[in-house]
């Protein structure tokens, strides 16, 4: 193997930066900045979280859900009279019976609504919902479904990604309808005649002069599998009519704002005939986005007028909502050391239905390139039906997938040119200020300060103890970024009462990352009372106002900038009281240690009691603030992608690992992995660096061992017992996050965010690890010892073939 | 993921569960620690009307040893073979086959007997019993018989239960004086996952001089196996064409399975790597070398 030189100084521009930030958060904040305990982790840890799981209500009937057997097929009859006579079964449903109900849309789904509630006339996948049964209980409700009966005509199926896109093969939706839920979709009429339901186009420069002109051109094709969220709590959703014949839905959801317009939507009602409530979430991770059985539960409910309430099992939940598999094709120029241009062709896999498979396309697709300077970019990103099930949004947003392609070819090429590998990407990294492959100038960009802490944790520029025996000891870094979605809204009300204490109402979802927390710490910095005095109200359509999403790393920068704001609008209120008692400036008051006084002179002020006492002269009073973040996009040119700004800020991320391979059997033993993200302004420390690790640790399953293995559109690991996830057993041996801090101007006090980030990079990372210990490169995901082991294999039989001949 | 109605049996003896085998027979199943069993009829694979419970009989869940060597109840649970310093002493591989099921939760609820009469082509205490020469005592109103574990296997999911029989013990002879054993469990997905393959050795003797060696192993046909022909091994030193002649024979008596852990050949690779791992760790752990 060819001996990699280091050349660099790791010392770069980055890490100054870094610092002068610590010292700015240390020095003045109290709250913001601290790592305080998680809000929730008193009830987490004693068992008294309210979850949906927990709700009962009298007369709750459950549900239970018949799928279809076929990957595809028409429905030719369905027989389910003897279900429907069952004691103690309250309603069996079909697809037919939705559409008849009156002034129903019988199909839903974020960009397009090609998702019915229940199978119309077609099945698309196996699992697909086909009848659905709410019956006094769950047992009932199973029973009755083995009563039921269905004949299908099986159709030809369409299961691979790059087979979908063929004009010869069968086409899974003739008609598509647009949601109107994003704008730029609105126009897309594609789908008649293929299985492309969206195709992203990005075009800078001329690609193809620059590979004629290309000392050396790369080719390659990376592939990752479908693959599964596994949050600890399935999907679970209860619906039922109050006692103003109101629509009101419990449900695990990280979207209740737009479930309240989907719902709207599919049953023609006013959104304020609709409520939505989140309690607590047990992990959400991408797959409670969106509508899922809330369309079901409420059709259910309507029908038969009572509480009803749906929990899938961890087996539905296979079927229910997957990660995209992805075909990445990469073409990259290289002159003079350079690279000069990139060429990527992207295939996701939708499944059969295009969930928000569109938007990922889109948002993340525009990504594929890759964060470093190229002057030539062409991305063809094509969202790809097929007969599986459907792929939606997963921690990282799509990004994950192209960051294993480009951050794989970054290193092929380092090692080709006999470039090291981190010197070659610090080399290529985008500047502050300079232009993303989309035309968008970054902002707060700590792209290259994260790969030079990557590289100094993991101790690059040393040499690496030595391999012994069968095992092989390799290092491996990649970088990349994630964009944030843009633009989205996000809006907050603080309400302050006269002791000071303060109710946040916000429609983020606490699904585990701290969200709460991140908006306590904001809100007390803000009013400058205690962490403890601020509460969350959790999300309830009726009173907490419209939030976008909660998923995207977006939460500390969005609803962390609104909450602010509306604190900051209560302190404004107050100090203009204090500030007329005193006859001083309002601008130079402040608040802190629930007080607000004059900067410097803290005797000069009121307690917050004070202030309110003095503007109502009375007890009990509130105080109400109300803010929303709106970010804004400029939309990109559909012809070539490019934008003068397509995203508020960026996440860049690196990863840097030393593992062992043992070369008998293929085994992987991570021995050292630090995940680096760039926060922005760490809001809580210790948070930002659990969420590190937390998505790194998914993504280390779904780099060595996860994936939805199908044969003819069966799934034959659809359940825990043998669909494996990383086990403590798993662990790296030393295992560490580091977050870099670069602020961004308009995030509330420097945060950007931090959820995903420590996803991006971890394929790309271990899979260079792994070509620098045994000098084999694996371009599929996921990288099973067996994989390793017929690579080496296959090498060791070309050694002995060029040997003989 | 819900059972439909059944009825749960309770006998109090190994008789009296046998009469309800015979009687309700195949609408009728043995539960133990239930384990599986549950997750089969909740998955609806499965569906027994009657389920005969045998955790009401007392008097089967015993570990204890006399001259003749060790004797386990069917109801004893993997997580007390584990722990228990009987076998830990007298059979360490075994304490440690048992300790590598799953995870402790399932450990701790299912039972030996469950585990051994549930067939599955992958479990790992099989091939440590097998290596050990362990013998299963079989219960029927008509007789009791004991059969040699390797003629317990018959297939995927078959075993030696004629109907009305139940696995009521596992006795296991004392190991040849001077021999060690070992189980390597090989997982090729989540460490916490079942093995891929298992491979238990055992060896008199050292690496100058191997008096006897004897090879069990899991997951690398529809059944565990017991390798034969090992005498080819004996008065041998231990060298590296040994090693290679000894993996050439399990490599003719094993028909992998390919499935989600590894397709025919990498587990043929595996069972390669793993049986001369196996004996050199056994031969170089030799005290008086
Ligand atoms: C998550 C998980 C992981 C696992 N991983 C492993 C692993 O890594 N390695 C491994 O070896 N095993 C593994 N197992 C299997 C585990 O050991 C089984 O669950 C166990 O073998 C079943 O024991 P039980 O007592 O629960 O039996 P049950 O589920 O009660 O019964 C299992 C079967 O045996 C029959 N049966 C039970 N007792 C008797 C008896 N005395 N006589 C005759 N028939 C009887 C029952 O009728 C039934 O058919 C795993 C299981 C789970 C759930």
């Amino acid at each position: 193997m060819k001996k990699l030189t280091l050349t660099l100084s790791l010392k770069g521009e980055g890490r100054v930066r870094v610092k002068r930030l610590r010292d700015y958060v240390m020095a003045d904040f109290s709250v913001v900045g601290h790592s305080v305990y998680r809000k929730d982790a008193a009830q987490k840890a004693t068992g008294q979280v309210l979850h949906v799981g927990n709700i009962e209500m009298s007369g709750m009937l459950h549900v239970a859900v018949l799928r279809s057997p076929y990957p595809h097929a028409q429905i030719t009859r369905i027989d389910k009279a003897r279900a429907q006579a069952l004691d103690g079964v309250a309603a069996v449903l079909t697809g037919a019976d939705v559409a008849a109900m009156p002034g129903v849309d019988p199909y839903y789904g974020p960009a397009f609504r090609d998702q019915p509630i229940l199978a119309v006339d077609r099945v698309r996948h196996i699992g697909e919902p086909v009848v659905a049964v709410a019956a006094a209980d769950r047992r009932l409700a199973e029973d009755a479904l083995q009563l039921v009966e269905i004949e299908y005509e099986p159709l030809p199926p369409v299961l691979d990604v790059l087979e979908a896109v063929k004009p010869e093969s069968p086409v899974l939706h003739p008609k598509l309808r647009a949601a109107g839920t994003f704008a730029d979709l609105a126009h897309v009429r594609a789908g008649q005649s293929s299985n492309v339901c969206y195709h992203f186009k990005l075009r800078k420069g001329d690609v193809e002069k620059a590979f004629a002109e290309a000392d050396r051109v790369f080719e390659d094709t990376f592939r990752s599998p479908p693959a599964q969220h596994v949050p600890m709590e399935p999907h679970i959703t209860l619906a039922y009519l109050d006692e103003s014949q109101r629509i009101n839905v419990w449900s695990a959801t990280q979207t209740p704002s737009y479930v309240r317009t989907e719902l709207s939507a599919i049953f023609g009602l006013p959104m304020n005939r609709i409520r939505i409530r989140v309690p607590y979430l047990g992990g959400g991770y991408g797959a409670k986005l969106y509508a899922k059985l809330e369309p079901l539960v409420t059709a259910l409910a309507l029908i038969t007028r009572q509480p009803v309430r749906y929990a899938l099992t961890r087996e539905e939940e296979f079927v229910t909502i997957t990660k995209h598999g992805v075909v990445a094709k990469l073409k990259t120029a290289v002159k003079g050391g350079a690279i000069t241009a990139r060429k990527c062709e992207v295939y996701w896999d939708t499944g059969a239905y295009a969930e928000i498979g569109p938007r990922i396309v889109h948002k993340s697709g525009y990504t594929s390139a890759g964060p470093y300077r190229m002057p030539n970019v062409w991305i063809d990103g094509y969202c790809v039906y097929t007969n599986k099930p459907p792929a939606g949004a997963f921690r990282g947003f799509g990004v994950p997938q192209v960051i294993w392609a480009y951050d794989s070819q970054m290193d092929i090429i380092a090692r080709a040119l006999g470039a090291d590998p981190v010197e070659f990407r610090l080399r290529h990294a985008l500047d502050e200020g300079e232009a993303f492959a989309t035309g968008t100038p970054v902002r707060a960009f700590g792209l290259k300060p994260a790969i030079s802490r990557a590289a100094e944790a993991i101790g690059w520029s040393k040499p690496k103890t030595a391999s012994s025996g069968a095992k092989a000891r390799g290092r491996g870094i990649a970088s990349g970024v994630k964009a944030v979605l843009t633009p989205s809204i996000s809006g907050a009300i603080v309400t302050m009462s006269a002791d000071g204490s303060v109710n946040i109402l916000s429609s983020t979802v606490e699904m585990g990352q701290g969200a709460e927390t991140m908006m306590a710490q904001i809100v007390a910095e803000e009013l400058g009372v205690a962490f403890d005095q601020v509460h969350i109200v959790q999300p309830d359509t009726d009173i907490t106002p419209y939030d976008t999403i909660t998923a995207g790393s977006r939460s500390t920068y969005h609803m962390g900038n609104a909450v602010r704001m509306a604190a900051a609008k209560i302190k404004s209120e107050l100090a203009a009281v204090v500030a007329a008692k005193l006859e001083v400036n309002p601008e130079d008051l402040v608040a802190q240690g629930r007080r607000i006084f004059v900067r410097g002179s803290p005797e000069r002020g009121m307690t917050i009691g004070e202030a309110f006492l003095a503007k109502f002269g009375s007890l009990g009073t509130t105080l109400t603030g109300e803010a929303i973040c709106q970010t804004t996009a400029i939309p990109m040119d559909p012809e070539t992608g490019q934008s003068e700004k397509c995203t508020e800020y960026w996440f860049p991320s690196a990863t840097a690992v030393e593992l062992e391979v043992d070369t008998e059997t293929g085994q992987v033993d991570i021995l050292k992995f630090f995940a680096v993200g760039d926060a922005g302004t760490a809001i809580n420390p210790k948070h930002c660096e659990q969420q590190l690790l937390g998505s790194a640790i998914t993504h280390l399953g779904l780099t060595l061992f996860e994936e939805m293995v199908f044969e003819e559109g069966r799934l034959l690991n659809g359940s825990l017992l043998d669909y494996q996830i990383p086990s403590i057993k798993d662990m790296p041996k030393e295992f560490r996050s580091i977050v870099v801090q670069v602020p961004h101007e308009s995030g509330p006090f420097g945060a950007k965010g931090i959820g995903e980030t420590g996803a991006l990079t971890v394929s790309a990372a271990i899979a260079n690890a792994i070509e620098d210990a045994v000098g084999i490169r694996i371009r599929d995901l996921p990288i099973t010892p067996e994989r390793i082991l017929s690579h080496l294999a296959a090498r060791r039989e070309k050694e002995a073939h060029r040997k003989s001949s | 993921m819900t059972i439909p109605v059944f009825e749960l049996l309770r006998p109090k003896t190994l008789a009296e569960a046998s009469e309800l085998l015979l009687k309700h027979g195949d609408d009728a199943r043995l539960i133990a620690g239930g384990t599986t069993l549950v997750i089969l009829m909740k998955q609806r694979t499965v569906y027994y009307p009657y389920l005969i419970d045998l955790q009401g009989i007392s008097g089967l869940d015993h570990i204890t040893a006399d001259g003749e060597g060790l004797r386990i109840g069917a109801m004893a649970t993997q997580r007390a073979v584990e722990t228990s310093l009987l076998v830990r002493r007298s059979f360490p591989a075994l304490a440690d086959a048992f300790g590598k099921i799953g995870n402790v939760r399932v450990r701790t609820t299912a039972t030996v007997g469950g585990n051994l009469a549930h067939a599955d082509y992958r479990l790992d205490p099989p091939p440590v019993l097998l290596i050990l020469g362990a013998d299963l005592v079989l219960s029927s109103p008509k007789q009791t018989r004991t059969v040699p574990i390797k003629d317990f296997y018959r297939g995927l999911y078959e075993t030696a239960l004629e109907p009305g029989e139940i696995l009521a013990e596992v006795r296991v002879p004392p190991a040849p004086e001077g021999s060690r054993t070992l189980y390597l469990k090989y997982s090729s997905l989540s460490a916490n996952d079942w093995p891929c393959l298992g491979v238990a050795a055992l060896l008199k003797g050292n690496a100058k001089r191997c008096d006897e060696l004897r090879l069990g192993v899991g997951g690398l046909a529809e059944k565990p196996l017991l390798i034969e022909g090992l005498e080819l091994a004996r008065n041998e030193t231990i060298t590296d064409s040994l090693l290679d002649e000894i993996a050439r024979l399990v490599d003719e008596q094993i028909s992998p399975i390919s499935d989600l852990r590894g397709s025919e050949w990498y587990k043929r690779e595996m069972a390669r790597v793993f049986v001369k791992r196996a004996i050199c760790a056994l031969a170089e752990e030799d005290p008086h070398l």
